[in-house]
């Protein structure tokens, strides 16, 4: 169940043609995923820095 | 005792305290599970017969879309309590969700049509699965937007359940769309009550890869519900304590 | 008075919520072939899903403001207050709408259908299809204005297009389905079971709108 599908690391990038597709949604699907947190990490500080200078 | 539990962790204060103790394992847990299942899905399963390579997608784009479904459906659950009990915080998990189902949606999208170009030979057909949830796409869009046409919030969490629990209707047409219709896209892999129809060195990591993305987009409604406790609630003198 | 009566009244008084959008419908209409070339064969192609599209927007239109005035002259909160009934009366008030406009359209429709295809048969099979999607139409959109009731644009209208999206995929399957002359009529009763369910839900859900806009 642990073999290694592919011969050497160069194929496994190029995936007999199909690797540009897989590989671009593994980048959009990770950017998709980062910019979510940093987004929200940043919104959350903005608005704690907010109540700080209330209080 | 249930009852008690509810209402104890239905509002705000407890909700925060209690999901901020949990937040950080889930975080952890469901990226190393991701990445693991990830990695497993792309580099070490086997080709498929048919598909080729290109099926190592399925790892992608099945969560995503299975999620896009199910957030809905959880929004859906949340509007219905917010009407009939009026607890505060299933109205701040609504528009929490809304973004992130968006996105969901599109990234599923996004995946579905990439995958479509080498199995497919197209990257957009205009069948029932793919259209309908083109529609939860711009549903989603439309209760963001009509969300934040409304200065008032309570006006605006009321409004919003009800389109909500309306547009519920287009879920049950997504998921059966594949067995209504004759369409290009393959009908579900997995289902409770059937066998699945895969092998299971390609079922664990599937199955591997949607508990991942599952908490991690978890974690990403954590957060959003968070920031929306913090802009609603800022006005009470618990988030003093907390800050 | 019965209130079908004055609801009736009401909407004839304002000309331009109730011919205006059959007017637009018409010009969609006698617009479609001058943009395309006189051929018949071309006609025919994209004339269903333009009949079926412009009678979404010409709904969307007769909606636009149908709250507006009486919320604007105040008398919406006092139909709330006074009768019990106010899920009824908003059920009447869409009947009405469908009765001055629905039904007009829909006939042009059968006009239409039957000057492009020449065929009187499939142009008398649009005639109930057209009815019926008119009123599901209808209630949508008087969800959608419900929900933007003081704002007065086309918000309402765009945010439950979505909902709407499916009944134009059951008419185009049912346009096909005549045209091949196979089993038209279960289509026909699925938008009906879809219209029953919507007619008694959508009162209820605007009037809970409608409430909540005047808390």
């Amino acid at each position: 169940m642990f073999e290694f599908a592919f011969k050497s690391f160069q194929e496994a990038i190029y995936m007999n043609g199909h690797g540009v597709y897989v590989w671009s949604v593994v980048i959009i699907l990770i950017f998709c995923l980062v910019c979510a947190f940093s987004y929200y990490k940043i919104k959350l500080k903005e608005y704690k820095k907010k109540l700080d200078e209330t209080y | 005792m249930i009852k008690k539990f509810i209402h104890q962790f239905a509002s705000p204060k407890t909700y925060l305290f209690q999901v901020n103790r949990v937040y950080k394992y889930i975080f952890y847990f469901s990226l190393l599970i991701y990445t693991f299942s990830l990695i497993w899905g792309l580099l070490f399963t086997p080709e498929d017969f048919v598909q080729g390579n290109s099926f190592r997608i399925i790892y992608l784009h099945v969560p995503a879309s299975f999620l896009s479904q199910s957030l809905y459906a959880i929004m859906a659950i949340a509007s219905v309590t917010y009407l009939i009990w009026r607890v505060k915080l299933a109205a701040y998990l609504i528009i929490a969700i809304a973004p992130i189902g968006a996105m969901t949606t599109f990234l599923a999208l996004i995946s579905g049509s990439i995958w479509g170009i080498p199995t497919w030979g197209t990257w957009w057909q205009w069948d029932a699965r793919i259209t309908s949830t083109l529609i939860l796409f711009i549903m989603y869009l439309g209760l963001i937007s009509l969300h934040n046409s409304f200065s008032n919030f309570e006006k605006a969490d009321k409004l919003l359940s009800w389109l909500v629990i309306v547009g519920f209707i287009n879920i049950p047409i997504i998921k059966k769309s594949v067995d209504w219709w004759s369409t290009l896209h393959q009908s579900a892999s997995i289902t409770l009550t059937d066998k699945p129809s895969i092998d299971p060195s390609m079922l664990y990591p599937l199955i591997g890869s949607m508990i991942g993305f599952f908490g991690l987009i978890f974690c990403l409604v954590i957060i959003s519900s968070k920031l929306q406790i913090f802009k609603r609630e800022k006005t009470k003198s618990w988030i003093k304590d907390y800050v | 008075m019965n209130t079908l009566y004055l609801e009736y009244l009401k909407l004839k008084k304002k000309t331009r919520n109730w011919l205006g959008p059959i007017l637009v419908f018409i010009l969609i209409m006698i617009a479609y072939p001058l943009t395309v070339e006189f051929l018949q064969k071309d006609l025919e192609q994209g004339f269903f899903s333009l009949l079926w599209i412009s009678m979404l927007l010409s709904m969307m239109l007769a909606t636009e403001d149908i709250f507006l005035e009486d919320f604007n002259d105040g008398s919406l909160e006092q139909i709330l207050i006074s009768t019990s009934s106010f899920p009824i009366l908003i059920a009447k008030k869409i009947f009405i709408y469908w009765a001055m406009i629905g039904i007009p359209i829909s006939l042009f429709s059968f006009l239409f259908s039957l000057s492009i295809t020449k065929d009187l048969q499939v142009s008398l099979l649009i005639m109930p299809l057209s009815m019926l999607c008119t009123y599901i139409f209808l209630n949508l959109f008087v969800f959608g204005s419900a929900l933007s009731l003081n704002k007065g644009s086309v918000l309402g209208a765009i945010i439950t297009m979505p909902i709407a999206l499916p009944v134009l995929i059951v008419l185009g399957k049912s346009v096909i389905a005549i045209q091949f002359g196979i089993n038209y009529l279960e289509f026909l009763l699925l938008l009906l079971g879809g219209l029953s369910i919507i007619i008694t839900a959508v009162p209820f859900i605007v009037s809970y709108v409608i409430k909540a806009h005047l808390e």
